[in-house]
């Protein structure tokens, strides 16, 4: 596998022990470095607005966002309407990543404009897959914007 | 609910006829007085002319006394003509006065006496008229004997007519005093009847406004009342959301730490591998099947939450051997396994939701497939009937008005005792052990409940050893 660039993830998730095995499992195929986390969408705009191009920037902007729907404060579905609402940060593709497999969860999201619905899986093994595929999706197949 | 005494329907008819009977006794007793009345008014006048027919009588007694009299003191032959004439009418009017008194023994038997006076009397006239004719004087006729029988004769038909006339008059007494009686009673009774006629109506009245007074009231308290049911329902309805809703969320809250526990022993597992032996990592396999079997708990308890619910899905025209075609198509691994045998023809068409009615039949053929015997090969027969009436009828929960198809689905599996033919679609309900065989226990009870929303009914039928018939009564389009 040729990697030509290592991926940028953003993940907004609440749960700690969710957090750490998401971490766990892309620690698989991207280091420690490339993985930025938030507990929640009030957080994740705050770190949006935060970011910038520069090479040695303290708070890079996210190749990619990896977003919970139950979150505290400001839930996914309204943080999911300010990214894709605001100027910038539009570009970002989100990836809907939650427990929930509803239909009306799935029709709404893609509605408001997000790239994927990911519904959590229940084993690490399926949750490493995923985030392999989630990786060589968007750092092989896909062109991501600069 | 408390219900507004009233008085019956019955009751309220009972007064009316009494009153009714009432008004008539009394129009029939103020008859039967007045006709009283006028009888006795009548029977005065009838008294009343027999006294004036007795002085007419004796008048016409007096003057033909006088009048023979007078012919034998003048000789005038114009007395004669008098004394003819009050003999002709004398008898007209004892005639009449016989004919009043008829209906009287007493003054029969008076006036048969004063006939024999008159006679007598009549007979001495005569004689001395014929005597005074020939002679033209009484002079020897009369003797002192003879002047004696006059004056007796006289005073005998005096004392007669007035013997009669006090029999008359006690009769008029006595008939007045009935009349006065029976005019005296005509108002009494009268008013008595009135009095009680109106008592009734007033009282039949009375009860037809207590009545429609009460019927009102209960009218209103059954409007009430079903507004309370309305309201219970509403309330019912809500909290039969909420428990759903909240079974949902359970279900899926339950989840999530499921899916921690699973990940994070897998995480061990892939981690720390090497390090564990013997006991702990067979603790590790016990940790990971109970979090399996747990997560397979409650995908079914999600699913049994869901089926039947209100879903986007159409409600169409379904031919049942096309579910069962795709049902066999997803068992296919299972049924060659099994090297099951599954025979179905002539199924009818139905209306419902697609998934459901797979979902059904999915349910059962794996029920069947799962529960076979040891060494036998499965063989299981679908059919379809039209479903006896005799059979609808027995359960009330299906409209009876409307005709429902019968369809079974047999196997030749281990069956079981038709004791727990109920026992099998409560959910979480199991005959079985876990390790002899696998399942939540909820298929079945995903099944009923489907069933029951589509307005059918499942039942059980099981012999042990033989095998299971599970029975769809299920409305036909």
């Amino acid at each position: 596998m040729k990697t030509k660039k290592s991926i940028r993830i953003l993940v907004a998730e609440d749960d700690d022990d969710d957090k750490l095995l998401i971490i766990k499992a892309f620690q698989k195929t991207l280091s420690i470095e490339n993985i930025t986390c938030v507990s929640d969408g009030e957080e994740l705009i705050n770190y949006l607005h935060k970011t910038s191009n520069s090479e040695n920037s303290q708070f890079p902007i996210p190749d990619i966002i990896l977003l919970d729907l139950n979150m505290p404060r400001k839930d996914g579905k309204t943080t999911l309407q300010e990214i894709k609402n605001h100027e910038e940060f539009r570009k970002i593709p989100v990836i809907i990543f939650t427990t929930s497999n509803l239909k009306e969860d799935v029709q709404m999201t893609y509605k408001m404009g997000t790239n994927s619905f990911i519904t959590k899986p229940g084993n690490f093994k399926d949750l490493v897959k995923i985030t392999q595929e989630i990786n060589n999706y968007w750092s092989n197949t896909v062109v991501l914007p600069d | 609910m408390k219900i507004e005494k009233a008085p019956k329907l019955e009751k309220v008819k009972t007064y009316s006829i009494i009153t009714l009977v009432l008004v008539i006794l009394g129009s029939a007793i103020s008859f039967w007085v007045a006709n009283r009345i006028d009888y006795y008014t009548a029977e005065l006048v009838h008294t009343e002319e027999v006294l004036q027919s007795t002085d007419k009588l004796y008048a016409t007694i007096l003057e033909r006394e006088t009048s023979i009299r007078g012919y034998l003191l003048t000789g005038n032959e114009d007395f004669l003509a008098n004394y003819e004439n009050s003999i002709t009418n004398g008898r007209e009017v004892f005639n009449h006065i016989l004919n009043l008194t008829e209906d009287n023994p007493v003054q029969q038997n008076y006036l048969q006496e004063l006939n024999i006076f008159m006679k007598q009397r009549l007979d001495v006239f005569e004689r001395s008229k014929e005597y005074y004719k020939i002679n033209k004087t009484l002079d020897g006729f009369l003797n002192n004997s003879k002047v004696e029988d006059a004056v007796n004769g006289h005073i005998s038909i005096k004392n007669l007519i007035n013997q009669i006339n006090a029999e008359e008059e006690r009769i008029l007494i006595q008939r007045n005093e009935i009349l006065i009686n029976n005019v005296n009673a005509l108002p009494f009774i009268v008013g008595l009847i009135s009095f009680f006629s109106i008592l009734m109506g007033a009282l039949t009245l009375f009860s037809i406004f207590h009545y429609n007074r009460a019927s009102k009231i209960n009218d209103q308290k059954i409007k009430n009342y079903q507004e309370t049911l309305k309201e219970k329902i509403e309330l019912l309805n809500e909290s039969n959301n909420e428990l759903k809703q909240f079974a949902y969320i359970a279900s899926h809250d339950l989840q999530e730490p499921l899916r921690k526990i699973t990940s994070f022993s897998d995480l061990l597992k892939e981690q720390f591998d090497e390090k564990l032996e013997g006991e702990g990592k067979h603790y590790m396999e016990r940790i990971t099947a109970s979090a399996n079997r747990m997560r397979q708990l409650i995908t079914d308890l999600l699913e049994y939450s869901r089926a039947g619910r209100d879903s986007m899905e159409s409600i169409k025209m379904i031919n049942l051997e096309d579910i069962l075609d795709s049902v066999l198509d997803d068992l296919e691994i299972s049924i060659t396994e099994k090297d099951a045998k599954i025979k179905y023809e002539n199924l009818p068409t139905i209306e419902g939701k697609e998934t459901e009615l797979r979902q059904v039949f999915q349910n059962l053929i794996s029920n069947s497939l799962k529960f076979s015997q040891a060494g036998i090969a499965p063989e299981i027969t679908i059919t379809a009937s039209n479903a006896p009436i005799e059979l609808i009828s027995k359960y009330a929960q299906l409209d009876q008005s409307i005709n429902y198809y019968l369809i079974k689905v047999a196997d030749n599996g281990i069956g079981f005792d038709q004791d727990y033919a109920d026992t099998i679609f409560t959910i979480f309900q199991r005959l079985h052990g876990k390790s002899e065989f696998e399942g939540t226990g909820i298929g079945l009870s995903i099944t009923r409940k489907i069933i029951e929303k589509n307005n059918g009914l499942i039942l059980a039928e099981g012999k042990p050893e033989i095998g299971a018939t599970f029975i769809i009564i299920l409305p036909k389009p």
